[in-house]
């Protein structure tokens, strides 16, 4: 092994050379500089290759050829390698990133680079103060000529400023190190806290740590110290502000991480505290922010709280070992990685506003990368920052830190505000023709490497952390990873033959190994995701994007119900999110839409996260198996409420639903029936789980209050459906509603109301599905989703005609269909529970349904047809084929119920064995007291109605014959064209009336209520950052202050 | 007594009293320095030890004896490298203040305010 | 004025976190063991008369090594801000200075040389006497400051500064990677790779003196440039 030591000669060694090696010429210069940085790496990686694999213990190495305390001494351990081989590692990407930048300016910036890092390596690995002062300037100093070297306005100004704010932290750093020493006699940091001089009771003693600590926060960047910071960030080139974001702060955290056994308890928790507020609030300005890098600089700084906060709990909870090295790890690579791959991308951008970013489009593999990173600081699988957060929240929930689990979990869904922003506007927002990104290998090349080492270290994390369930997503992983590297080289039906033998292989694996109702949410998720997939063959070209989102979202949703513990879940509600946030965001306005999908879905996934924790600590702390929700010992209504209300966030429970109607209207016309149709799906199952626990506790009194939510939810999702003038929003409302029912029915915790629930999912599974696809089609093809516009389709298009009537005959409940099945179990179910009220609320908007359905095949097939669409053609046959399938499997459970309800029935009865269902054949009857009360005859009923259509049908048909053709007449009047077209359609706004009388219901409260949460944060935000008021005095006067802040808080808690 | 002490102490606040209120970008690296010169000052006060020497071992140290004679060599090796590193961050920033004044002819901080928020 | 008092009450909160310490300080009575250690050692082991100069080149020669390191980034540093391509593209006003008077150009005349003996002394005597590298380089580079203020014409050699300048670095990395090389693992800077000489000559505490020299000429030449930067041709 080479000696560690040789690290420092040679950067130090080629840093003073490399100035005469000048006029050899550019190429032996730069070759020089680059075989440095090679060989560090190299170095640190062999110790770092000995320490995991060989299991090298701690090392330390000695100067001057004495011992300390004489003399100044390295250590190398396990997290020293880590931390020197990350930043080596990243110092000479950053190199081929910079080098053009350094050859511009000449071969001094190549000198600078090298004792910057020769300065981050030996802050990491010197355990002697003072000599950490010494590697601090280093780095410092350098740091501050690299940043002004390009001799722009603004990194002069920002680089001084850094200056002043480095040189007062110093000053402090010194006077902690003189009165330690005074203190303790010695300069090495061992024999410091062997000396533990807060313990000796001194003042003095107790106001040096706090100088040191405080020196060090600063260079930490801590809120509300680092005005300068984001100066720093945002004016310095990015391939710098990337490596002073990532490297810089890893070595200052690890300098930090030697002397914080210096602290006590209270230490610990304050700089915790400091630690937290730092990402709480640097999140929150960071929403006000459109500047790029200042963006990035936010929310560096915010991660960097978050580590801080994470290190100080870690101390305070039993020091860092184990479960703290893993979490600290996987924050930390993330962020390091993530961060210095964002800030160098916005140095190939070269946009300054976020919303010009839509550049990025022009390189598909940037953009790849880009969304990759913004999704690893943002803790999702499978980046190792997701595996840490989960075990930071059950970590801290063992030790019953609830308050510290909320604030990160707040922290990181602000985090989540700008960033899925920022990604919406690169996906999405108008680019003008012309705009071009930087070209050049070098900088394109070190943002794939860096991207590659994320995805390595992330498989990593996926195989070897052994709470993965890998059997499950090792292949589906790899399936997904080909389709992203062929993304743009296959056309889109080869992917969507794939896609669907995928789909279909894993059903086949998969099918038997579901039971009872897994089995009925298997059907949903893998049939519906076939049948939805098949419209895709319309599509020409490549599709790019596509395939990968769906396929993510339907191994996501899969997940959920192979996951046999809580994280498999958690992990599978994640995936599910983030490829339904990609095929959301497909639509042409998708948008803002998909931003407050995604921000609901991780603010529920966040409650979810919390509630399994919860779950994991009140059931004993043992394990993390998914039937531990069954043995919740204490708290249960507040596990319960939590898991609810994150499963609510996806099935759109009024009050949570304000995504849904955008999300799902502005999709594209085969992803509608996805994210409809199938994905709302995921949340049911998430509530029938917690609901089979909720029998197991007490939480009766939520289930009551879901009932009327749910009640609530259906009522106003098909009253604001009957409101609506587009077809597609009209559905989303529909879906909403449908999704009321469900809830209704589940909370109803009856056997008879659970059949109804289970009915209903699978149903509106397919009639949505069914309506989602025709109208859709419909949509695509007249280019316009406004109902106004369309009518008399019926004869252009007959084979969408029936579709929609099948499908709304379906929804409505009228017999034979199955719908009606679906309203007899539920209003059995809530006669026989005794909900009155409730129960006559759904019966009501059971009514308004009967609107908004006629409404829709009214207003698109039946009617005068439109001038401009005389010449329309039925859909495509790719559309049809699904329509067509689901028309046949409603007609067959229409029939037969029993396919669907039999075997789950019983699988309820096991838990709720009231309120029984009996089945005779496909008869099914209610029985109220041992009295028989009602009957539903599935079979007969469809052979009754079946014989009256056809009879109707064929007398219709003869009459017909006899009808007379009308013309249409003219309702342009005395050469007056009425521009807008809805004063002309028949059925534009028929509602009127009822909107009179109950409009008050549809007002947009809901909606108010969180936009005036969002401006609220919006305006909070703006208020703190006018701390930031641009002035450097002002930054040292926050420092001092910021200083005095501590000190008293931290006298008030007794430390001096 | 520990006068020296309380005079590395004023020097310090009086450095980040010039810090805060001076315009001047000069004056406030002056401050700073004077800041700095208090630290080196309370740096070599704690290294004092009554009535001893300076540790060079020269005819007025017995070398047997040296142990009791001279005071602590240590914070006087710490300061002289404090001592040059000030020295170098005091050079680059004035450095910095010179491009700053060439760039936009002031040399007065309330005018460098480009960056906010 | 809310910006004065501001200032104020944050002064007064800094005297309150200083005070106690004024209050509560106690000078030491003894050496502490390190420091002990050092006094003992430092003659005996390492040969050198002046304790101070044996911390600082051998017993924490890392933070030496580093110092030299900051010293010659900040001289980089601003060679970088003041680079030729940068001041050129301002075009500056070339704007003609007074010739300094004979006597005071004589007197300079006659006193540079005696001045840089005197630098070169403190640095050979550094283990000696009070004194050292640092302190000789910078009696060096005033030389250059008088110079360059009596003489408006002189200009620095740079490619012989700018040589001096690496090769005394590299040669101070090496010295202290020859005692990785003939001493051992543990001995990185470590000053006895050659004989300690007798004590209290000249040529004694081993490779002291040389890497005082090596310092000496090193921060003497890395001044004298950055001196010469900060000159410019600023109007």
């Amino acid at each position: 092994m080479v000696n560690i030591i040789y690290i420092i000669i040679l950067l130090l060694g080629i840093g003073f050379l490399l100035p005469i090696t000048e006029k050899l010429g550019k190429k032996v210069s730069n070759s020089m500089f680059f075989l440095t940085l090679t060989s560090v790496s190299v170095i640190s990686v062999q110790w770092l290759y000995a320490f995991i694999i060989n299991g090298q213990t701690s090392l330390q190495f000695f100067t001057a050829g004495v011992k300390p305390p004489l003399s100044i001494n390295l250590q190398l351990g396990l997290s020293e390698s880590v931390f020197i081989t990350s930043i080596n590692i990243l110092a000479l990407i950053g190199a081929v990133y910079l080098i053009k930048h350094f050859n511009n300016i000449g071969i001094r910036s190549h000198v600078l680079y090298l004792l910057m890092i020769l300065g981050l390596n030996g802050l990491v690995l010197t355990r002697d103060i003072f000599n950490i002062f010494v590697f601090l300037e280093i780095t410092g100093i350098s740091t501050y000529a690299l940043i002004g070297s390009d001799l722009r306005l603004k990194s002069l100004i920002a680089s001084f400023k850094y200056m002043l704010a480095g040189g007062v932290a110093s000053i402090f750093l010194l006077l902690g190190i003189i009165f330690l020493y005074h203190n303790t006699g010695t300069l090495n940091i061992d024999g410091m806290i062997a000396a533990s001089p807060l313990q000796s009771g001194l003042k003095i003693a107790g106001i040096a740590i706090f100088f040191l600590f405080f020196a060090l926060l600063i260079e930490m960047k801590q809120f509300p110290a680092n005005g300068w910071a984001l100066d720093v960030y945002e004016a310095s080139n990015p391939g710098i502000s990337g490596i002073i974001s990532a490297a810089g702060t890893a070595a200052i955290l690890f300098a930090l991480y030697k002397v914080m056994p210096l602290g006590n308890d209270l230490w610990f928790n304050t700089i915790a505290v400091i630690g937290i507020i730092t990402f709480i609030a640097s999140n929150i300005m960071g929403i006000k922010q459109k500047n790029a890098t200042r963006l990035l600089g936010y929310s560096s700084i915010g991660q960097l709280g978050l580590l801080l906060a994470a290190m100080g709990l870690g101390f305070l909870y039993g020091g860092i070992n184990g479960k703290f090295q893993f979490i600290i790890f996987a924050l930390f690579i993330s962020h390091f990685i993530a961060k210095a791959g964002l800030f160098w991308i916005a140095g190939i951008v070269k946009k300054k506003e976020i919303k010009s970013w839509g550049v990025l489009r022009k390189s598909p593999v940037l953009l790849f990368f880009t969304g990759s990173f913004m999704f690893a600081l943002l803790g999702f699988p499978p980046f190792p920052g997701f595996f840490g957060k989960w075990e930071l929240v059950l970590t801290l929930a063992n030790k019953h830190q609830f308050l510290w689990i909320t604030a990160i979990l707040l922290g990181s869904l602000i985090e989540a505000i700008y960033l899925i922003r920022w990604f919406g506007y690169i996906l999405k927002e108008k680019q003008e023709e012309n705009e071009t990104i930087e070209q050049g290998a070098t900088k394109y090349s070190s943002v794939f490497i860096l991207g590659t080492i994320l995805f390595t270290i992330s498989g990593l994390y996926m195989i070897y952390n052994p709470i993965t369930n890998l059997s499950f997503y090792f292949y589906p992983l790899l399936f997904i990873a080909f389709l992203f590297i062929t993304d743009n080289i296959l056309p889109a039906y080869i992917k969507n033959i794939l896609s669907i033998a995928g789909l279909s292989y894993y059903g086949y694996v998969y099918f038997n190994q579901f039971s009872e109702f897994r089995f009925i949410f298997a059907v949903i998720f893998l049939a519906g995701g076939i049948l939805t997939l098949i419209p895709g063959f319309v599509k020409k070209g490549k599709r790019v994007g596509f395939y990968p989102s769906a396929i993510i979202m339907y191994v996501g949703l899969l997940g959920l119900l192979v996951a046999k513990d809580m994280f498999s879940f958690f992990t599978a509600w994640e995936f599910m999110t983030i490829g339904s946030y990609f095929l959301i965001i497909r639509g042409k306005r998708s948008q803002p839409h998909a931003l407050s999908y995604m921000l609901f879905s991780l603010g529920g996934a966040y409650l979810i996260m919390f509630g399994f924790a919860l779950t994991h600590v009140f059931s004993g702390g043992n394990g993390i198996a998914l039937d531990l929700l069954n043995s919740i010992k204490s708290n249960s209504a507040l596990i319960f409420t939590m898991l609810a209300i994150g499963f609510l966030t996806k099935t759109a429970a009024a009050g949570l639903h304000i995504w849904l109607p955008g999300a799902h209207a502005e999709a594209e016309s085969d992803v509608s029936p996805m994210v409809s149709a199938v994905l709302l799906k995921a949340g049911v199952f998430g509530l029938i789980l917690i609901m089979i626990s909720s029998l197991r506790f007490d939480a009766k009194m939520i289930i009551y209050l879901l009932g009327w939510l749910g009640a609530i939810t259906a009522l106003l999702g098909n009253l604001m459906a009957s409101f609506q003038e587009d077809a597609k929003k009209l559905l989303a409302y529909s879906s909403i509603a449908q999704l009321g029912y469900i809830l209704f029915a589940l909370a109803i915790m009856s056997h008879i109301g659970w059949m109804a629930a289970i009915w209903y999912a699978m149903n509106h599974f397919l009639y949505k599905a069914l309506l989602f696809l025709a109208v859709g089609a419909v949509v695509v093809k007249l280019k316009t989703h406004n109902m106004y516009e369309m009518g008399g389709l019926i004869k252009q298009m007959p084979f969408s005609f029936v579709s929609v009537l099948i499908g709304i005959i379906a929804l409505s409940g009228v017999p034979p269909l199955s719908g009606f099945g679906g309203k007899w179990l539920l209003y059995n179910a809530f006669i026989l529970k005794g909900w009155y009220l409730q129960g006559a609320i759904i019966a009501f908007s059971g009514v308004v349904a009967f609107l908004y359905l006629f409404k829709l095949i009214n207003s698109i097939f039946l009617g005068p047809v439109k001038d401009n669409f005389r010449k329309v053609k039925e859909v495509s046959i790719w559309y049809l084929i699904p329509q067509y399938i689901i028309i046949i499997a409603i007609m067959v459970i229409s029939a037969k119920p029993k396919i669907v309800l039999g075997k789950i029935g019983d699988f309820i009865t096991s838990y709720m064995p009231d309120n029984l269902v009996v089945w005779k054949g496909d008869v099914a009857s209610s029985y109220m007291n041992g009295k028989l009360f009602g009957v539903w005859d599935a079979p007969n009923i469809m052979i009754i109605i079946g014989i009256i259509f056809v009879t109707l049908l064929s007398w219709l048909l003869i009459m017909s014959r006899k009808a007379q053709k009308v013309e249409m007449f003219n309702i342009v009047y005395s050469a007056e064209r009425p521009e807008s077209p809805q004063t002309t359609h028949f059925s534009h706004n028929i509602y009127s009336h009822y909107r009179k009388a109950l409009g008050f219901l549809a007002l947009p409260l809901i909606v108010n209520f969180w936009s005036f949460i969002v401006d609220s944060i919006h305006s909070i935000a703006d208020f703190v950052r006018r701390l930031y008021n641009g002035n450097g005095q002002a930054y040292i006067m926050h420092i001092l202050g910021f200083m005095v802040i501590i000190y008293f808080v931290l006298f008030n808690g007794g430390l001096f | 007594m520990n006068l020296i002490l309380i005079l590395g102490f004023m020097l310090l606040a009086i450095g980040f009293w010039g810090m805060l209120t001076q315009k001047n970008m000069i004056k406030i690296v002056i401050g700073l320095t004077i800041a700095e010169v208090g630290v080196q000052i309370i740096m070599i006060s704690i290294g004092y030890i009554k009535e001893r020497t300076a540790p060079i071992l020269d005819s007025a140290v017995p070398l047997a004896d040296a142990v009791n004679k001279v005071v602590d060599p240590i914070p006087q090796a710490l300061v002289l490298t404090a001592i040059v590193i000030g020295v170098a961050v005091n050079a680059l920033i004035l450095s910095f203040i010179i491009r700053l004044y060439k760039e936009k002819k002031s040399l007065s901080i309330d005018d460098y305010k480009e960056m906010k928020w | 004025m809310i910006k004065k008092i501001f200032s104020l009450i944050i002064i007064a909160g800094l005297l309150t976190v200083f005070i106690p310490i004024i209050l509560n300080f106690s000078f030491q009575t003894d050496l502490p063991d390190v420091a002990k250690s050092y006094v003992e050692k430092g003659s005996k082991d390492l040969g050198a008369m002046n304790i101070v100069t044996a911390i600082i080149v051998t017993f924490r020669g890392l933070d030496t090594l580093g110092e030299v390191a900051v010293l010659f980034i900040a001289a980089t540093g601003i060679a970088v801000l003041f680079r030729k391509n940068a001041i050129n593209d301002k075009r500056p006003k070339q704007i003609s200075k007074r010739d300094s008077s004979e006597i005071l150009l004589t007197g300079i005349r006659l006193l540079a040389p005696v001045i840089l003996i005197f630098g070169i002394y403190i640095f050979l005597n550094g283990h000696l006497s009070p004194g050292g590298g640092f302190q000789g380089g910078a009696v060096i580079a005033t030389v250059v400051l008088l110079l360059f203020l009596s003489d408006s014409s002189y200009k620095i050699n740079h490619k012989i500064f700018g040589f001096i300048e690496s090769f005394s670095g590299v040669s101070y990395v090496i010295i202290g990677f020859l005692g990785l090389v003939l001493m051992g693992a543990d001995n990185f800077l470590d000053n006895r790779i050659l004989p300690l000489g007798e004590f209290g000559t000249i040529l004694s505490a081993g490779a002291i003196p040389i890497i005082y020299t090596l310092v000496g000429l090193k921060v003497g030449t890395e001044l004298a440039s950055v001196l010469d930067n900060m000159k410019g041709d600023i109007e």
